[in-house]
């Protein structure tokens, strides 16, 4: 166990710690120079992640990798902004060789923090498509997972459905449910209509779609598609994963509710569908950069994909890699086409959108 | 003169235990300091725009929030710990203890089990469906917005002012009570002139507590999907990127928090009511027929809302995705929760006896030092994460060179990638949960026994260990339950400030419920719920055995 080794430096510093902690607050500025230039350490072969992402199914692969390569895999999770913040403080000193997170938007957000160094491998790049990977070699996708409209089978029929843009339509007034705008999910797809359509016309897109708000949002993508079972509101926005999920969940409850909403993929005719990307970088501080690329090349690999989708849900970043039924059923669809780094640039006047229109 | 006169007082005061509240005091203040600091940058666009649509609804919601779970804990847990006290009726024994139960609950736990329960795939919905073809609206039984969050709060902080007052009417007021009984008064006037205006400290202490519980959650907030300061502060830091409007926002949180002591002092005021110090405990009276069972039902009621429901449903989904989810590593992780916590609440406890024992002087540097030895738990948790944070990362620069002389490299990070930063997060967030139970210790002692000693020749730590420690021991095993199943129960300073592979059962119960896979959350969840039990009921077989 790793226990009693953690706590070493617990008992040898205890005492030191608040001794000193009245220094080191004189100290704060202290610059960083002094840190700098700290040679790699002695190659032991492992490599730290910083996740936000909490699944199990990731730390499955991990294990596999570990089998595989012998390369031990150590890993923290915590929210994805939390984490940037604690690379960024953290600095040269930072343990983290990987970042893996949620989210175009936040992505972006962590290579404008410059808390990545571009990683190149030829089997990455043939792994995952261009579309896929940041322009700037900064970070990999690992996962996608669209962002749809979710329809009651029973009241709603999919010819009356098209585009983001027409849920502003009247028809639907009093029939639509979407979670809160504190979900990183609204402020890309706002984010992406900043990009495609201008910031007026996302304005006017979030108020139309707050009066036609079925319901104060309320609870997550999950309770989105209850509330239509349950006919709080016929349409949804919510994410594919998220079908998948209650598609397969232990509770037969859950699996009818999954049976009574249909799938739609927005704006196929136009710009597409909105994706949102699950990302891998190298931090620019690596110290194990070899076995982190090592884990990206794994991750990106068709049997990993494989995996990764048929436990999750998600959808593969590698062509090759088989989907699961579920989502084969489903059918091919058209991407919005985007670079990421967009939706960073845009995610808060997204918000301060959310905000003056009172989509809670 | 003046100076001398400030010469002679220190003098007079400053000892060993003066001296350690101080650095204690300093540790706490850094992070605070830290964040009042960013408070003097010019505000930023930010700033204007959530001034502009947000900070008037964040402040309302706030204020609401506190103000109802105030009254409303206030209200249960003293009619609670009244009944308890005063009565004997069927299970009194048991609700006695019983009615401690839902504080082994976190609130985020107890929010998404009722929300689900309550939910459409909840089982009073499908039942309701499945059986009796019945769809009922699924917005009566909502408990999204302020509504739910105060049922929450209420049902599951309410203990924290039951346990208090309980404690305080069972030892205290004995003589009060059987003087008003046998002068012929009836019970109602016993309670409202005697009972309100005597465990007033009591009553206010705990439900101190239970506000600046609310006031620093985020969890059950943000899942009801209701806007505080507190999840403002992760909005604007987490979404907006905005540390510094982040800070400000915490400043305004601190308002609110300097308001709520103001209030407390005011309604507090320094009261002695240990004149009285043989305390023979209150002989309950029994309560015969449909009185006895009216008390029944009503403990009965409150604590199968506040804990058995619950705590089933939990059991039902356990056993719902146990093979998906039980592994071996659940050991590791419960190895691992108390551990720490039990470290934890060790160096809280002995602080606090220090601090609590410095600050019985009542000085107005003891004053200013219980001030903000107390301050950490109103802040929230990821305020203080980011605040010891920068601090431990400054100082390992800083010890930078004394690491290189002990040979482990050039600028490692040996503190903040310990367990010894989470430590004192928790030191920081939870100093307040194990002073306040000691210092009402104190207040109970009073101070005869220590003044006989001191003038009959002990030392202040000698007094201490032969005199007061003693005296304290009620004190010290409910200030330990307290604060270990707080520690148990922690959620954002554990995510933010555990090293590499360390998980505690929180961080792991939290991951799942964010990623909505709510029945996965459960087996995590009676384990805190079991550990936090456990814990209760070993210092309950303990306390008695010491009492005997």
């Amino acid at each position: 166990m790793k226990f009693p080794k953690l706590f070493k430096p617990f008992v040898a510093s205890a005492a030191l710690a608040i001794g000193l902690a009245g220094c080191g607050a004189t100290n704060q500025n202290s610059s960083t120079e002094e840190a700098a230039s700290a040679p790699p350490k002695v190659e032991n072969q492992e490599v730290n992640i910083y996740t936000a992402r909490h699944y199990d199914a990731d730390d499955l692969v991990y294990k596999k990798f570990t089998e595989e390569t012998g390369i031990k895999v150590n890993v923290v999770k915590g929210e994805a902004e939390e984490l940037i913040e604690r690379l960024k403080r953290e600095g040269e000193s930072t343990q983290a060789d990987l970042f893996i997170t949620v989210d175009g938007g936040v992505l972006a957000n962590a290579k404008q923090n410059d808390i990545f160094q571009p990683v190149t491998s030829k089997m990455i790049d043939e792994n995952v498509p261009e579309n896929l990977r940041d322009a700037d070699h900064n970070w990999i996708g690992m996962a996608t997972r669209a962002r749809i409209i979710a329809y009651s089978k029973e009241r709603v029929s999919p010819e009356e459905l098209s585009t983001y843009e027409d849920l502003t339509n009247e028809k639907w007034k009093g029939r639509l449910l979407v979670r809160s705008s504190t979900s990183l999910y609204n402020q890309s797809l706002l984010a992406s209509f900043i990009e495609l359509n201008g910031e007026e016309q996302a304005e006017q897109w979030a108020q139309g779609i707050v009066n036609n708000f079925a319901r104060q949002p309320d609870g997550g993508d999950r309770d989105q598609a209850k509330a239509i079972a349950a006919g709080t509101g016929d349409i949804a926005i919510m994410n594919t994963y998220y079908v998948g999920l209650l598609a397969n969940s232990e509770d037969s409850e859950e699996v009818k509710v999954a049976e009574k909403i249909g799938v739609f993929f927005p704006n196929q005719e136009t710009n597409g569908t909105h994706v949102n990307i699950s990302g891998i970088g190298l931090t620019k501080h690596s110290k194990n950069k070899e076995n982190a690329t090592k884990l990206i090349e794994y991750l990106t690999s068709v049997e990993a994909q494989e995996f990764l989708s048929a436990n999750n849900f998600e959808f593969p970043v590698n062509p090759n890699a088989k989907k699961p039924e579920l989502l084969e059923s489903w059918g091919e669809f058209k991407m919005q086409e985007l670079n990421f780094d967009t939706l960073g640039e845009h995610n808060k006047k997204s918000i301060e959108i959310f905000n003056k229109t009172g989509w809670k | 003169m003046k100076l001398d006169l400030m010469k002679r007082h220190l003098k007079k005061d400053v000892n060993s235990w003066w001296i350690i509240s101080l650095v204690g005091a300093v540790v706490i203040l850094l992070p605070i300091l830290f964040i009042f600091l960013t408070i003097f940058l010019e505000p930023n666009e930010n700033w204007i725009h959530i001034r502009q649509y947000l900070l008037k609804n964040y402040v309302k919601n706030t204020l609401l929030l506190v103000g109802l779970t105030g009254l409303f804990t206030a209200f249960l847990g003293v009619s609670l710990a009244w009944l308890i006290a005063a009565y004997d009726f069927p299970l009194r024994k048991f609700f006695r203890y019983g009615l401690l139960l839902p504080l082994s609950i976190p609130t985020f736990i107890a929010a998404y089990t009722y929300r689900t329960m309550l939910g459409y795939t909840g089982i009073i919905q499908s039942t309701l469906r499945n059986q009796y073809d019945y769809q009922i609206d699924a917005q009566i039984l909502s408990i999204s917005g302020i509504r739910g969050a105060v049922f929450i709060f209420t049902m599951f902080l309410f203990p924290y002012v039951y346990m208090i007052t309980r404690s305080f009417l069972e030892n205290q007021s004995t003589s009060y009570i059987e003087n008003a009984r046998l002068l012929g008064q009836k019970p109602f006037a016993i309670f409202f002139k005697i009972v309100l205006p005597l465990a007033r400290p009591a009553i206010v202490g705990g439900t101190v507590l239970v506000i600046f519980e609310v006031l620093g959650d985020y969890g059950v907030t943000s899942l009801l999907g209701i806007h505080t300061i507190s999840t403002a502060i992760f909005q604007t830091w987490f979404g907006m990127y905005d540390v510094n409007s982040a800070m400000r926002l915490a400043a305004w949180l601190m308002v609110i928090i300097v308001g709520v002591f103001f209030l407390e002092k005011l309604l507090r005021q320094r009261r002695r009511y240990h004149i009285n110090n043989k305390s023979r405990p209150l002989v309950p009276i029994k309560l015969k027929g449909i009185k006895g069972f009216g008390a029944f039902i009503y403990c009965g009621v409150v604590f199968l809302i506040s804990f058995l429901i619950p705590f089933i449903q939990l059991i039902a989904w356990a056993k719902m995705t146990f093979n998906k989810v039980w592994e071996s590593s659940f050991n590791t992780l419960i190895y691992q929760t108390v551990s720490l916590a039990l470290i934890a609440t060790l160096i809280i406890l002995i602080f606090s006896i220090i601090v609590a024992k410095v600050c019985s002087s009542h000085s107005s540097f003891s004053f200013a030092i219980s001030k903000i030895i107390t301050s950490g738990y109103s802040i929230p948790g990821p305020i203080i994460a980011i605040g010891v944070l920068a601090i431990f990362i400054s100082l390992d620069q800083y010890l930078a060179p004394f690491y290189k002389w002990m040979g482990l490299g050039e600028a490692p990070l040996i503190l903040s990638l310990s367990l010894v930063m989470l430590v004192v997060g928790y030191f920081i967030r939870f100093m307040a949960t194990g002073f306040n139970a000691i210092e009402v210790g104190f207040e109970k002692i009073g101070t005869k026994y220590t003044e006989a000693s001191r003038m009959l020749g002990l030392g202040v730590t000698k007094t201490f260990f032969k005199v007061e420690l003693p005296l304290l021991k009620g004190a010290l095993f409910s200030g330990f339950v307290l604060t270990f199943v707080e520690i148990c129960k922690e959620l954002p300073l554990a995510l933010l400030l555990r090293p590499f592979n360390f998980e505690t059962l929180a961080t792991k119960t939290y991951q799942y419920a964010h990623d909505e896979q709510i029945h996965e959350a459960s087996i995590s969840s009676l384990l805190i719920i079991a550990i936090s039990i456990l814990s209760v009921v070993i210092i309950q077989v303990l306390g008695k055995r010491v009492r005997s």
